[in-house]
């Protein structure tokens, strides 16, 4: 177990263009983080880093203390989960497990007490006898976990889109099997991953790339409730951040001549800027109890089951706003309230407060 | 990196003098006579040796040789057209043991597949008696069609086996999909399966081609003046005198065709529009 | 005007896929069909199609029939779960290769193709091959291939499930307005995503282990399962379900939790049930309520819903937001017994009570 510290880090595969731009970031010790971006956004190219199938071009990788910048992978001490299930297919699940112990010289007394103890960590003791080849795609890919796991030297876990093969109903008993051995065995794990659900579910921190770049670092919380940049507000959350071109009026801001927004640093800001206002549809409510909030036209209603969104249209612009199914909303005219403490500034599509 | 890559062009270098050296060999003999092929290793005409075309005039009814023509003529056609054959009745039934079950008793796809296969277990002799004596019986014995019909039964087994697996590999939607679009099952076949086979087929060509025209034994055994092939007609040229500068001459002549295929080929899977077109 | 499947079954090297299915498929509507894996969607869509034979039962289209009839002269669309397009042909000819198959004159291929492009967002990829697009972009192919022939039934086999996440919640926004031009076409829409059916569907059906369990308006079958198991089906996060009984006017969970019964529970008659309460219906409370410890915390789209080990068994809660919660945590949960659906104790467990809109 250990930290992990990209020193100024960065990565060009030939060309001018970096696809991971220089940077310095600290994974610490026993805490679990998400990459979480789309496809050449470069969050496999920094795993690679951190694994030693790539060198960088540039800056120095540290795991515990130690500047393993150009040592091989092997010698690193680091678990990996790819996409596809590493597994010996004509072997039983157990010699599976126990191979890297056998690698390492183990004896047998010590290995059975090992393997038992991992197979139970994944559910996979009733397992242990069978031929891996006759596993499903879900299992194989716990056992290629396991495989990781079951040495005791492992400094770090690194997962490359590990539910990539998985048939999308089985997602769900994988995920909380990965998440819940990670969570006992406390290494310090890195999840590569373009599913928002899964960086969030997984990850003590996400950080959100796009195009080589770390665009927002923080726990899956900060992400949602003050996304940093129109990108990541679209990004996390279902449906995506509501965001509405304010105008300034002195310290207030007003979104299609209704005050939104109150404070003196709204009064301090250059002038010219464009001024957007972010309110995630679960956070808009309804004006009750005297207060006149905005009326808005109901455009549509679309039924999730347990939550409905509701398309409004105020004035030029359309808004999302999410109810529970038993507030019953019927199409026609509504008056909604955007409340400060959950709404957001953005100057020029960057946060401000 | 700049030393890296001139290890690398040194070692392509190596290897390209490792695979040219026969044909530069075969080359430079071919334009020897016997003395020049008796005093040592030399290279350059006129300088190491005095060039002659005596060589390739024995294979066009010069003194000492043979008539290349027809036998060449005979490999092309009968070459050609058992492959063509082989290639069209082969695709063919791949695709009907990828797309349907059969079941014949015990017997099902995968065994009818490894009848195929099993054709080519056998050691060319043993099948060479029971072929001699059909188209013996069919008195089609020195024929270009017995030959014909005796590589077809040779090719077909390997042109099915490459295609089952390449149909294999084609996903089976594709062909439901364009039934749904409006197509009958062999239009699904030839409209939207096959074009996408192009490559699977342009191998399966390949060795058809290349197992037929380096075939030697049934030639041999099937034929006797009337319709020698290729292969035949040079082995025909060794005489008490082995001469080496005729054996050059036709082997260049009988591999140049050989190298067409392979370039060609090359080319075609090489443009991304055959290969990997499926994912 | 629809198409009919009249006691329809089939099965496979002794694997029941469709049991005794009867449905009806009005003509300009989108019926959903929701299911999990193996439930026979995607078996019912292949027998409509005709790429499976059916063993039992007729269909009928227009009180024509249909199940006869070989798959190129159904007139029937699909768009599958894969990206399935011609790899060799443009995306272009993609679209057109079933107008030209019906000889549909050159300038009105040109002119239909580019429309339809045009409403899937792909105006601009015509020339390139399905190869070098993304997963989305060819999923929209498929889709653009399927609206062009304007077909007289359209199937779509869980057609997103294999995008990425935001992608799939923008092309379920788009797609009413995508199936815009096909006013005309029964349209059948495969999902194993509640949400989904829910939204898109003007009908539902909700499918098990090749049965139909129930049909009806979404929210109507939403707000009214016809038992437990349609319950748990349309649910996500799926309803927590507890055996207990009802005596003299309270409820006694297994587990030992006991509550006074709201009204019209109470007068229900005595006796063996199983409750049932929808995740987004409990709550967590400071101090009191259930007691209950943390197993898991899953993150979905806006909303985390968390699975809780209590007296009663595993109950999921789901909570509005994003939030951190360890496993191991100990929550406090309540809810409000007029929330109680109330399903037989036997068999999948029918509807015998469900709440209104207007308690609680």
């Amino acid at each position: 177990m250990a930290t992990i510290h990209l020193e100024q880090v960065g990565h060009s595969y030939g060309s001018a263009v970096y696809a991971l731009e220089k940077t310095d970031i600290l994974f610490e010790d026993g805490k679990t983080y998400a990459l979480l971006g789309p496809s050449g956004c470069g969050k496999t190219t920094m795993l690679n880093v951190i694994s030693g199938l790539l060198y960088p071009s540039d800056g120095r990788v540290i795991v515990g203390g130690k500047d393993v910048t150009r040592m091989p992978t092997a010698k690193r001490n680091i678990a990996q989960v790819f996409q596809f299930p590493v597994i010996y297919q004509s072997k039983t699940v157990y010699e599976n497990l126990a191979f890297p112990l056998r690698c390492r010289g183990w004896d047998k007394a010590r290995i059975a007490p090992r393997v038992a103890e991992i197979a139970e960590l994944l559910g996979l003791t009733a397992r242990l006898g069978q031929s891996a080849r006759r596993l499903t795609a879900d299992e194989k890919q716990l056992v290629s976990l396991g495989r990781g796991l079951v040495r005791n030297d492992v400094s770090a876990l690194l997962m490359d889109e590990p539910l990539t093969v998985i048939d999308p109903h089985m997602k769900f008993d994988l995920r909380r099997r990965i998440k819940q051995a990670s969570d006992k065995t406390r290494h310090t794990v890195v999840y590569v991953t373009h599913d928002q659900n899964e960086a969030m579910t997984f990850a003590d921190e996400v950080l959100v790339m796009s195009a080589g770049r770390v665009v927002q670092r923080g726990t899956p919380q900060q992400l949602f409730e003050s996304p940093c940049n129109r990108y990541v507000g679209n990004f996390i959350g279902s449906p995506g951040m509501n965001f509405l071109s304010v105008e300034r009026d002195g310290d207030r801001l007003l979104w299609q001549g209704f005050p939104v927004f109150s404070d003196e640093r709204v009064g301090r800001l250059a002038p010219g800027a464009e001024l957007m206002v972010g309110i995630r549809p679960e956070h808009v409510a309804f004006a009750k109890d005297g207060v006149t909030g905005i009326p808005a036209v109901v455009q549509g209603v679309q039924h999730h089951g347990n939550v409905d969104v509701i398309d409004a249209v105020i004035g030029s612009e359309r808004l999302k706003v999410k109810a529970r199914s038993s507030l019953a909303v019927r199409d026609g005219p509504l008056r909604i309230v955007l409340p400060v403490e959950r709404t957001r500034l953005y100057v020029d599509g960057t946060l401000l407060f | 990196m700049p030393l890296l890559s001139i290890l690398k062009y040194l070692a392509i270098l190596v290897w390209s003098g490792f695979v040219m050296a026969p044909l530069t060999w075969a080359l430079t003999t071919s334009f020897k006579t016997a003395n020049g092929v008796t005093s040592g290793p030399t290279y350059l005409p006129w300088i190491g040796y005095e060039p002659s075309l005596a060589g390739w005039r024995s294979l066009f009814g010069g003194a000492g040789g043979i008539d290349i023509v027809r036998p060449y003529l005979n490999s092309v056609i009968v070459t050609g057209s058992a492959s063509l054959i082989s290639i069209v009745l082969g695709t063919l039934a791949a695709y009907g043991l990828s797309r349907f079950s059969y079941r014949t008793g015990f017997v099902k796809n995968a065994d009818i597949v490894f009848f195929f296969i099993s054709q080519r277990i056998m050691p060319p002799i043993v099948l060479a008696i029971p072929f001699f004596l059909m188209l013996q019986f069919l008195d089609l014995l020195d024929t270009r069609l017995g030959l014909v019909l005796v590589y077809i039964a040779l090719l077909l087994p390997i042109a099915v086996w490459i295609m089952v697996d390449f149909f294999d590999g084609v996903p089976r939607q594709i062909d439901e999909m364009a039934m749904l679009d409006g197509c009958t099952p062999f239009e699904a076949f030839r409209r939207v399966v096959l074009p996408n086979s192009l490559s699977g087929i342009l191998v399966a060509a390949m060795f058809c081609l290349i197992f037929g025209w380096n075939d030697f034994f049934f030639a041999f055994t099937l034929t006797f003046t009337d319709t020698q092939l290729l292969p035949v007609a040079i082995v025909s040229l060794n005489s008490s005198v082995t001469p080496w500068w005729s054996l050059s001459a036709s082997a260049l002549i009988s591999v140049a065709p050989l190298i067409v295929i392979a370039i060609v080929v090359e080319r075609l899977l090489s443009r991304g529009t055959l290969a990997g077109a499926i994912r | 005007m629809s198409l009919v499947l009249n006691s329809v079954s089939l099965s496979r090297g002794g694997e029941i896929h469709l049991d005794d299915v009867s449905l009806r498929f009005d003509r300009g509507g989108l019926t959903t069909v929701l299911g999990r894996t193996l439930s026979g969607k995607t078996t019912l869509l292949r027998a409509i199609a005709g790429l499976q034979e059916t063993d039992r039962g007729t269909l009928t289209r227009d009180g024509e029939p249909f199940g006869t009839l070989p798959a190129w002269k159904r007139d029937v669309a699909m768009v599958y779960q894969q990206f399935i397009n011609y790899p060799h042909l443009s995306v272009f000819e993609n679209v057109a290769f079933p107008l030209r198959k019906r000889k549909v004159a050159e300038s009105e291929v040109g002119h239909r193709v580019r429309s339809v492009l045009d409403v899937v967002g792909l105006a601009a990829f015509g020339e390139r091959k399905p190869s070098q697009l993304s997963g989305g972009q060819q999923q929209r192919v498929a889709l653009a291939r399927a609206l062009v022939r304007k077909a007289g039934v359209l199937l779509l086999d869980e057609p997103l499930v294999n995008l990425d996440y935001k992608l799939r919640e923008q092309l379920r926004e788009e797609f009413r307005g995508l199936l815009a031009s096909q006013a005309d076409a029964t349209v059948i829409y495969n999902t194993t995503e509640p949400a989904e059916a829910m939204m898109l569907g003007d009908r539902l059906v909700v499918m098990h282990e090749g049965r139909v369990l129930q049909a009806g308006v979404p929210t109507a079958v939403f707000d009214r399962p016809a038992s437990a198991l349609v319950a748990r089906i349309v649910t996500d996060p799926p309803m927590t379900i507890v055996a207990g009984t009802l005596d003299g006017g309270r409820v006694l969970f297994e587990g030992g939790l006991a509550l006074d019964a709201p009204g019209l529970l109470a007068a229900m008659p005595p006796g063996r049930y199983r409750f049932g309460i929808r995740a987004n219906e409990i709550e967590p409370v400071d101090g009191g309520g259930i007691a209950g410890r943390v197993t898991f915390g899953e993150v979905s789209g806006s909303e985390t819903f968390l699975h809780v080990e209590t007296m009663l068994g595993e109950a999921v809660v789901q909570l509005e937001g994003v939030h951190r919660v360890e496993p191991g945590r100990q929550i406090g949960l309540s809810f409000a017994p007029e929330r109680l659906f109330v399903f037989a104790a036997q068999g999948e467990g029918a509807l015998l009570h469900a709440p209104g809109h207007g308690e609680g």
